[in-house]
Formats: C-alpha cells, sequence, structure tokens
C-alpha cells in the first residue's frame, strides 16, 4: 500500500526529447514524442504512482515532483479466500507475512491478492499495491516471481527498461555451484528460506 | 583526562538531506562530550596516509606506484576504457582521497597505454544522483572532459549469462573495450556481504540492474547472495572486458595504502584480512556496549552514517558477531527486514532482535532515500526538526519513517528527553569524526576498560575462525597482522 501525494511535471524549456522519463516510468504513464520537430512530453497523471524515477534520472532536470491530492494505491487483502492468497504466496516461495517492498512495507500477500485482481503484467502490481513505487530496485523479483507462479508471462516492452527477466532463486542454484562454492552456505540458506516460506501463519 | 570532541563531518548540501545551514547544533557540540583515538582502542593498527596534512599528495603517489605494478597490455591502441567507481568512495574524509585515485588512474592509463578514450561510471545504491552530485563537487566532468556519468540501476541493462543463469549488468558500466574496477576496502555494509567476496561485490551492486540487485537481496538468502557479484565477474561476458582492479585500502582510521592487481581475487583476500583486523575489532567493541543513546549526524542516509569507522547498521547488529557466517542472520539486513510480520513478530523463532543495547536513537541529521523505516520501527527515534521530519514524509522511500518516530524541535531538547526516558548517559555520536570517535564521558571510560580484552579475542580466537570460514590462508594473517 503507498499513499501517492506527489506527481511529476515537466518543464518543456529544458526537455530535449531524449526519452529517458518514459523508458525509467514503472506504469508506462509517460509518452515522449516529437511535434513539429520538438519534444513533446504528455503524463497521464491518473497513473502517476510519484516514484521520482522520471524526477531522478531525467538529465536536463527538467522534471519536478508537485504535491498533489493524496491517494491510496492499495489492494485488499480480506476481498479474497485467504487460502488462495496463501496458496500464491507459497508457490512464489514467499510466507504471506514476509515484506516484499521496503519502501512501503507491503507483504506478499498484497502482491498475490493483486495478481488474484486481475495483475498480469509488473506495471499493473504496481499500480494495483505501490510495490516499486519507492526505490523501485528490490521489489523486482518478488514481483515478476508471483507472476510467473501465478502462470503469467509477461511480454517486455523491447525499447524500454522498466524490468528485464526473472532470475534465479536459492532453490534453482544447480548442484555443481553449491558444491564448488561452499563457503557461500548455499544448502544452510535454502534451509533457512524453506523454514520461512514454511512458517505457519499465527492466529 | 578527557580530550575534546574531534570535528564532525560538514553538512553537505544535497537534494537528499536538509540544507546544511538547518544544521546548526552538533552532537559534538553537546555538554559532557569527549572523544576517544582510534589507537587507543585498535591495537596495531596501520600507519595512514590520509589525512595527513598533506592533502592528496601521496594519494596520487601510491596510486602511480600500485599500477606501476599491473600489466596494461590488455588495453590496445584506440580502446575505450571505463573506469568503474561506486559512491561509497566518496563518503570516506569528504571524498577527495577517492577522486584523486580515480583521477591517477585516468592519467596513468592515459600515459601509458594509446587508450582513445577513459571514462568515468560511477554507480550508485537508491539515490540515483548521487553520484552526480558528488562528480560535480570534485570537478571530476571536466576532469574527464565530459565523461564521467552517474549510473542507476533503474537504467538501461545487459544481460550477461553466469552460472547462476542470466543476469543483468547495467550497460553503461561495460559500453567500453576495457573495464577498470575502482573500488575501497571499507567493510560498511558487512551485514550484506559478511566479508565474503568484498572486493568483489560492486560487480553485483554498484554496476548491476535492479534485476540482480533483487535477486542479491530477495532470491538467495543472506550468505549465498554474495555468490552474485562472483558469478558476474567470472562470466565470460565480464573477463573479456576486464583489465584489472585499484583499491583504495582503508582502515576505520583513514586511507592506509592504495592497492592494484590484475588478479581481483588476490586483492579480494587481502581486502579480507585487513578489514576482518581492524573493523573486526571495532565493531566488536561496538559490541560490548551495554546501553546507549546513538546521535545520527552525517550526510549519509541513516544506516551509513559513520562513527569510528563504521557504519550504524554495524552499531545495530553489534550483538551478533557478523562476521562468523555460522550466524546464518544478522540482525539487519534485508532478508532479516522480510521476516517480521505487520505486529513486529519474527517469522520463525530465532530471528535475531536489533542491538537491545542501543535505547534511543537521535536522528540530528541523516539523509532520505534509503528505506530506513526499519530503524525506526525497531529503536526509539527522535527526529530533530520539522524540517527533515517533511524531508522523510516526500521520500517515496521513507513515508512510514515518521509514523514510528517522535519529533523533537531541537538537539538539545530531543537529548534531554532521550537521557530522561533511558536513564543511560552513555551516549555514541555518527558523526563521521576522523581519527577517533565522539562520545560521552561515561562511554569513553567503557570503551578503554573493555578494548584490551576485544582486541585479545578478535586476534586470538575470532580471526583464525573467521578466516577458515572463508578458506584463506593463515600464513597471509600472519603477514597482515
Amino acid at each position: 500500500m503507498k499513499v501517492v501525494s506527489v506527481h511529476s511535471r515537466v518543464d518543456m524549456n529544458l526537455c530535449k526529447g531524449c526519452r529517458t522519463c518514459e523508458m525509467v516510468c514503472p506504469v508506462y504513464a509517460i509518452r515522449a514524442t516529437r511535434e513539429d520537430g520538438k519534444p513533446r512530453v504528455d503524463i497521464d497523471l491518473k497513473k502517476c504512482v510519484g516514484c521520482w524515477n522520471c524526477e531522478q534520472r531525467c538529465p536536463e532536470h527538467a522534471i519536478q515532483m508537485i504535491p498533489c491530492e493524496p491517494y491510496t494505491l492499495k489492494t485488499d487483502v480480506s476481498s479474497f479466500d485467504y487460502k488462495v492468497i496463501e496458496d500464491l504466496c507459497r508457490k512464489a516461495r514467499f510466507h504471506p507475512k514476509q515484506v516484499v517492498c521496503y519502501c512501503s512495507a507491503s507483504r506478499a500477500e498484497e502482491l498475490a491478492a493483486a495478481i488474484l485482481a486481475g495483475a498480469q503484467t509488473p506495471d499493473a502490481v504496481v499500480l494495483a499495491t505501490g510495490i516499486g513505487a519507492g526505490c523501485g530496485i528490490e521489489c523486482n523479483q518478488p514481483i515478476q516471481r508471483f507472476l510467473e507462479a501465478a502462470g503469467f508471462r509477461p511480454e517486455r516492452r523491447k525499447e524500454s527498461f522498466q524490468w528485464y527477466g526473472r532470475t534465479t532463486t536459492i532453490w534453482e542454484v544447480s548442484p555443481e555451484v553449491q558444491s564448488k562454492h561452499r563457503v557461500f552456505r548455499f544448502g544452510e540458506d535454502r534451509q533457512l528460506m524453506d523454514r520461512i516460506v514454511d512458517a505457519p501463519l499465527k492466529s | 583526562m578527557y580530550a575534546p570532541t574531534i570535528s564532525p563531518a560538514s553538512p553537505r548540501r544535497s537534494q537528499y538531506g536538509v540544507d546544511p545551514q538547518s544544521v546548526s547544533q552538533r552532537g559534538a557540540g553537546l555538554e559532557g562530550m569527549t572523544s576517544v583515538s582510534l589507537k587507543e582502542l585498535i591495537r596495531g593498527m596501520p600507519p595512514i596516509i590520509y589525512p595527513d596534512g598533506q592533502g592528496e599528495k601521496l594519494i596520487r603517489e601510491r596510486t602511480e606506484a600500485a599500477l606501476a605494478r599491473v600489466d596494461f597490455s590488455m588495453i590496445k591502441p584506440g580502446n575505450t576504457v571505463n573506469i568503474l567507481a561506486s559512491h561509497h568512495g566518496f563518503t570516506f574524509l569528504g571524498g577527495k582521497p577517492y577522486a584523486e585515485m580515480l583521477r591517477t588512474i585516468k592519467d596513468v592509463v592515459e600515459r601509458k597505454t594509446q587508450a582513445r578514450e577513459v571514462r568515468l561510471r560511477a554507480g550508485l545504491g537508491m539515490r540515483f544522483r548521487e553520484t552526480e552530485e558528488y562528480i560535480k563537487a570534485h570537478g571530476l566532468d571536466e576532469y574527464f572532459q565530459g565523461q564521467a556519468l552517474g549510473m542507476a540501476p533503474i537504467d538501461a541493462g545487459i544481460p550477461i549469462e553466469t552460472s547462476l543463469g542470466t543476469l543483468y549488468g547495467l550497460r553503461r558500466a561495460y559500453d567500453a573495450d576495457v573495464i577498470i574496477h575502482a573500488h575501497n576496502s571499507d567493510v560498511r555494509e558487512v551485514h550484506f556481504h559478511r566479508q565474503v567476496d568484498r572486493a568483489v561485490k560492486p560487480f553485483g551492486m554498484s554496476y548491476a540492474r535492479a534485476e540482480t540487485r533483487s535477486t542479491y537481496h530477495m532470491n538467495l538468502g543472506p550468505r549465498a547472495a554474495n555468490f552474485v557479484a562472483r558469478a558476474i565477474f567470472d562470466s565470460e561476458f565480464v573477463r573479456s572486458k576486464y583489465g584489472f582492479s585499484v583499491f583504495m585500502i582503508m582502515s576505520p582510521a583513514g586511507v592506509v595504502s592504495i592497492d592494484a592487481d590484475n588478479d581481483l581475487y588476490a586483492i579480494n583476500d587481502r581486502v579480507t584480512i585487513g578489514g576482518m583486523k581492524d573493523y573486526g575489532k571495532i565493531i566488536n567493541l561496538f559490541g560490548e556496549i551495554d546501553e546507549c543513546i546513538v546521535v545520527l549526524d552525517f550526510p549519509c542516509p541513516v544506516p551509513y552514517v559513520f562513527a569510528a569507522g563504521v557504519i550504524y547498521a554495524n552499531m545495530i547488529g553489534a550483538n551478533v558477531d557478523l562476521f562468523d557466517l555460522d550466524n546464518p542472520l544478522p540482525p539487519y539486513t534485508w532478508y532479516t527486514e522480510t521476516f517480521y510480520d505487520e505486529r513486529g513478530e519474527p517469522l520463525i523463532p530465532d530471528i535475531p532482535p536489533v542491538n537491545p543495547a542501543i535505547k534511543m536513537v537521535v536522528h540530528n541529521y541523516a539523509w532520505t532515500g534509503y528505506p530506513a523505516t526499519f530503524f525506526a520501527e525497531h529503536t526509539p527515534t527522535i527526529m530533530v526538526g520539522q524540517e527533515q521530519a517533511e524531508l522523510f514524509n516526500r521520500d517515496p522511500m521513507n513515508l512510514n519513517y515518521m509514523k514510528h518516530a517522535l519529533l523533537g524541535e531541537n538537539l538539545r531538547m530531543a537529548m534531554d528527553f532521550a537521557y530522561r526516558t533511558t536513564k543511560t548517559d552513555k551516549v555514541l555520536i555518527f558523526d563521521g569524526a576522523t581519527g577517533g570517535v565522539n562520545v560521552s564521558r561515561s562511554l569513553a571510560d567503557l570503551l578503554r576498560k573493555v578494548a584490551p580484552q576485544v582486541n585479545d579475542r578478535v586476534e586470538k580466537i575470532l580471526m583464525p575462525k573467521w578466516l577458515a570460514q572463508r578458506n584463506i590462508n593463515l600464513e597471509l594473517l600472519s603477514q597482515a597482522v
């Protein structure tokens, strides 16, 4: 869950039309084009999640974050059968109560609920939960693991770099790597992660 | 006899912190504070070359000397070369020594080779403009003739095939024929890297895309995650571009030397030993503190503020031996953080609590730009000043920080409250004081008293164990000690 309280705004006097903002927006809220040879940037403020990515990466410092009427990005976990949520979490190898986004303190159960509510792509998850609208880094794999566990294989927009792909988890490290590099304690860490994922839900 | 306090690091103008002029009171100026020299606390500290009163002269000389031992033959005429740097290096001692090391590498590469273009590519953590700020502050954009760039983990990526499958680096890091790895040996995030492949870590972090960083912090577990950097560095793609490494070797007191080698793993072994020897003692010494009030007072995000040459995240976890790989989880890592439910209860019973010796945190001056809510949730925290509180409330990574912190009008009032409620007069100030640590007199007495036994324990018991866990040759240990 995230409360959005700022929106981005472009100063077209500074914009050079490089399209970086479009490429880093996690919800594709920005469209950068050219009109009569001049750069044009359209921001869909209904989609802007106030993550600051565009403001932080604009090479011309042409984007500012402006206070807006606050609104909440949230999926209500109680709208779904918790057993179904729990099953999806464990399939993605997360405990339902495990934090999946440090910035919003959102938990795996909300990510699962968002997917059950219809989110089938990373950007849809961000819009439904606010997960991915903070640092934009650490929740990258949880989102992709959940989508895969739910059977979705979203198509990446080739030119952009909002996300690339799912990567390895501790449950998939090859036996060769594990036996060759024992210092990294793959087996013990797998046991730890298993204990977390399989920990019972407290009442 | 109590020494006066050491001047704290100055506040720095940045979009991630409050206006330096707003930082009117510093912890070191509080009544009853003193300083303890690191030489008093750590036995056998190596001599430092910075700060030594000669500016950056010795940094340049030692970098040149270290590079004289390196084979440059992989840089062919007409090649492009990327010097890969990280924001961490700029946070030491005002950033000047690291900037000078980077300048010197450029000069030597240009002198010794016929490289077409030598660029600086500086990675960062979560503050996507931070290295840009450092590049400007140290004039590196001019020095590199416009070829100095910051790189963020959300920038364009490049797939790298590794023994862990496909991972993702930053395209800009690898858009040259040859890369030079320019880093430092400070243990810094030992809670994450556990002093395993410390020297290799930026390949899985500063030079890596969000996918790879998320793999490190979410997919593999607290110790296994450190293999990510090795997997990338050992990939055919990275090895095809890798030239050599240059390291600013740190002790808690300052820069000790410059190391350079074509073999990164040789540097890694040296860095591992040096880091354990000096930093291991300070962190273990912090673990002996029975109770204290912590003052955050340095231009960095909450976990990265410095005292005695180590960061606050090390103090948060000082109740557990962070170097001992038999301990699966430090009290603070991002894995640990995810393992608490919404009521603050651990998902499994053996999650170590954050250091119970920290009775209260007075947040006098520390930046946004890192998800720090966990710290305020787990330790009573007073934020100093409305302006700073508002900055945190605007930060998308810290929207919940102030929900767990009190607000104090100024430092003195916050400290009065902390003294009254915690009933302790021991104060530890994370303000970047160089060569020592600013503390209250009562804490100075405690540190002096326990330091000899901590030195003994680290040298005779812990270091042999730590090194054996990492398969590091004990002969190297004897040379280092």
